[in-house]
């Protein structure tokens, strides 16, 4: 009898844990994806998480993130070769790379694409297919701090002899004129590419087809030499002696402390001035060009690019209309990141000195993108193996010379 | 003799069980992936398009006039020779001094060992980190104006590794030198001192021959240790400034996957997996000679 009784717990026991399974909860779609983000975009997996559970609860989640600059090219590689994830956040610039390779999917007639503003479009289609969708832009320039400028009489300069004459201003006062932080030699291609950007590519978008078509090099090029001439400039007039060593939020304390006035970098630093002292007041202009006519650079930054061999596509189309239909998730995100909005009809709340001098160089046209140069040299392999170089001709272990025709030696990998 | 025959079968069997796992782990995480290497270094592959063309012994002909492999080559040689001699004569005092019997022994084989538990990422970060923010702090409390940004300048950054690899090594080194010690038996040194030795004497009369074995295996470990350096560049230096502490591992890793030239840097890693093996095979058969058996 006893033996009959535990012979029928057991079976209710095991019909019941089949039926949990079978007839249990729903079925839920994950969707995996894999983030290449920078430090000031940490959260966003928290806010997208969130915004597609309340809309969309039978589809969960599954992230992988990893550092832009670092890991997220390597994951690609291997997911390339064992199968991508059904969403790839990246850069804009990745498009033109993966693109390029057939390996997403086109989004082209998607309603949630007319959430999107046109200016992000271009930079993210490849022969009239749009393959990715652009979340969020940076601005890139240089940073100035507004009360050190006004109380030093300084006027934002537009050409370099007003530049020259704002850093000889500064050292009188025993001010350094430029904060960096070179131990990051991403920090070197970044500032570089926003040099060239406004004195090379400005004037031939294609340089880097040229480039690689051998009708123009880099140690040919009066252009490019400025542009690293620039980089010496900003290395003779900084804190020569620690810059590399000095970690970027090291870097952003000193600038916010009042120990330099000015800093070529992008919207990635407003979230770690802001953190320091919310109420530090900044603003921000483009570098002086050759010609007197820089722009202020943007950047397309977080794109959202769907895999082409997804088996859960219409999963990954509702996710993409939550992200770009969700306006409190966005403007949850442009606050959190301190970054600008690429959707129509939002725009960030938090308070940011700088944009009322984004508004008057977009109201003037002077606005330049950034994938302008992006588009045409890599940043893996080229530009920031040419930032090794200028890191190592600043340090006096090779010319000039050598490090303008290093660039030239890597033409063959120049190609996005 | 035939129950014998089978018998011995039988322990072969049980034994080849027993090495079979391993030889498969081994054969798929080592073997498979280094003839796929080798495979890889003889294409073009950028490790991104779906085909590539076989271009034979390009890539290694390439290595040979790469300024930048050579670059990478000179700093690993550098560091591992410093390293090398650093790390076992320092380890090997220190174990002297704590098998003289010292009060406290425990605590300071505790304190010098504890830093071989860090990951090397984690060393990297804290030696930053000290280089550029705690011991300079100490200028402004003494007065003083000495430069701690080793990791700052190409001059000094090769010091400022030595001194973080060093820092963390030491005390697993030393560990092993102690147990070689300790396994030195007292009567050798009772009978040197009877027959009036000095201290010196006994050390490189009987000390060293008998530590032989620990000096191999130290010797050994901690020059492939070294030439396979990265994991502390990525949080420190970054291979900087400019290439100023790039490493071969890092050069390769840098070329493979950032560079997207996948069957240059397969070519780089055979010939550096060939070149270990080679200084291995080297360090033991000229070691091995000297190593003495009580």
């Amino acid at each position: 009898m006893k033996n009959v009784s535990k012979s029928f717990i057991f079976i209710l026991l095991v019909v019941f844990l089949c039926s949990t399974t079978i007839f249990g909860a729903p079925q839920k779609t994950t969707v995996s994806i894999l983030a290449g983000i920078s430090t000031t975009d940490d959260g966003i997996q928290d806010i997208i998480t969130a915004a597609v559970a309340k809309k969309y609860p039978e589809i969960s989640l599954q992230w992988e993130i990893h550092e832009w600059s670092d890991n997220f090219h390597p994951r690609m590689q291997q997911y390339i070769q064992t199968g991508l994830p059904d969403i790839i956040i990246g850069k804009a610039q990745d498009v033109a790379t993966y693109g390029g390779q057939g390996l997403l999917a086109g989004l082209n007639g998607k309603s949630y694409l007319d959430n999107i503003l046109d200016a992000a479009v271009p930079g993210v289609t490849i022969d009239g297919e749009i393959y990715g969708m652009v979340y969020n832009c940076l601005y890139q320039g240089v940073y100035y701090n507004r009360k050190m400028f006004t109380e030093n009489g300084l006027e934002v300069p537009a050409t370099h002899a007003e530049l020259a004459d704002v850093i000889r201003k500064l050292r009188a006062q025993g001010i350094t004129p430029f904060a960096t932080h070179m131990v990051d030699t991403w920090s070197i291609g970044n500032v570089v590419m926003q040099f060239a950007i406004n004195d090379v590519f400005a004037q031939t978008p294609d340089w880097g087809d040229r480039f690689r078509a051998g009708k123009v090099s880099f140690a040919t090029s009066p252009e490019y030499k400025k542009c690293y001439e620039y980089m010496k400039l900003l290395y003779d007039n900084t804190w020569t002696r620690e810059t590399f060593s000095l970690p970027q939020i090291d870097c952003d304390t000193r600038m916010v402390l009042g120990q330099a006035a000015m800093k070529v970098s992008g919207s990635w630093s407003i979230q770690n001035f802001l953190t320091i002292d919310e109420d530090y007041d900044f603003g921000i202009f483009p570098f002086p060009n050759q010609s007197g006519d820089a722009k202020l650079i943007f950047e397309p930054n977080m794109t959202f690019m769907k895999s082409a061999t997804t088996k859960n596509s219409a999963a990954v189309d509702k996710v993409f209309a939550v992200i770009t239909g969700d306006k409190e998730a966005a403007v949850e995100f442009y606050n959190l990141s301190r970054t600008a909005s690429m959707l129509k009809g939002v725009s960030p709340t938090f308070p940011n000195p700088s944009q009322k001098d984004i508004d008057k160089y977009a109201a003037e046209g002077k606005l330049i993108d950034a994938n302008l140069g992006n588009n045409q040299l890599q940043w893996g392999g080229f530009q920031d193996e040419n930032a090794k170089d200028i890191a190592s001709w600043l340090q006096e272990m090779i010319t000039l010379d050598e490090a303008l025709k290093a660039a030239d030696s890597r033409r063959a990998n120049s190609k996005p | 003799m035939l129950r014998k025959k089978s018998i011995n079968r039988f322990e072969k069997l049980q034994y080849f069980s027993l090495v079979l796992p391993g030889l498969i782990l081994f054969t798929i995480g080592l073997i498979v992936p280094m003839l796929l290497s080798f495979g890889y270094s003889l294409t073009d592959w950028n490790g991104l398009a779906p085909t590539f063309s076989y271009i034979g012994l390009e890539n290694y002909r390439r290595f040979f006039s790469d300024t930048f492999a050579t670059q990478a080559w000179n700093f690993t040689i550098k560091f591992t020779i410093w390293n090398t001699i650093i790390q076992n004569i320092l380890a090997l005092l220190f174990a002297v001094v704590l098998n003289s019997a010292i009060k406290g022994e425990e605590i300071y084989r505790t304190i010098l060992f504890v830093p071989c538990l860090f990951s090397a990422i984690i060393v990297g970060f804290v030696w930053l980190r000290m280089f550029s923010n705690v011991l300079p702090a100490l200028n402004s409390l003494l007065g003083t104006d000495i430069n701690f940004l080793l990791f700052g300048s190409a001059k000094t950054v090769l010091t400022g590794l030595l001194i973080a690899n060093n820092w963390q090594w030491i005390g697993y080194w030393m560990l092993i030198y102690l147990a070689a010690l300790q396994s030195i038996p007292n009567e050798l040194y009772e009978s040197a001192a009877i027959d009036g030795t000095t201290t010196l004497q006994k050390f490189r009369h009987i000390t060293l021959p008998l530590l032989a074995p620990a000096l191999t295996i130290c010797i050994v470990g901690i020059t492939t240790g070294s030439l396979k350096m990265y994991e502390l560049l990525v949080t420190s230096t970054g291979g900087g400034p400019g290439r100023a502490s790039t490493s071969i591992v890092y050069h390769i890793y840098n070329t493979a996957i950032s560079g997207r030239q996948y069957g240059y840097g397969s070519a780089v890693t055979v010939l550096f997996v060939f070149i270990l093996l080679l200084v291995a095979l080297l360090q033991l058969s000229v070691l091995r000679k000297r190593e003495v058996q009580l």
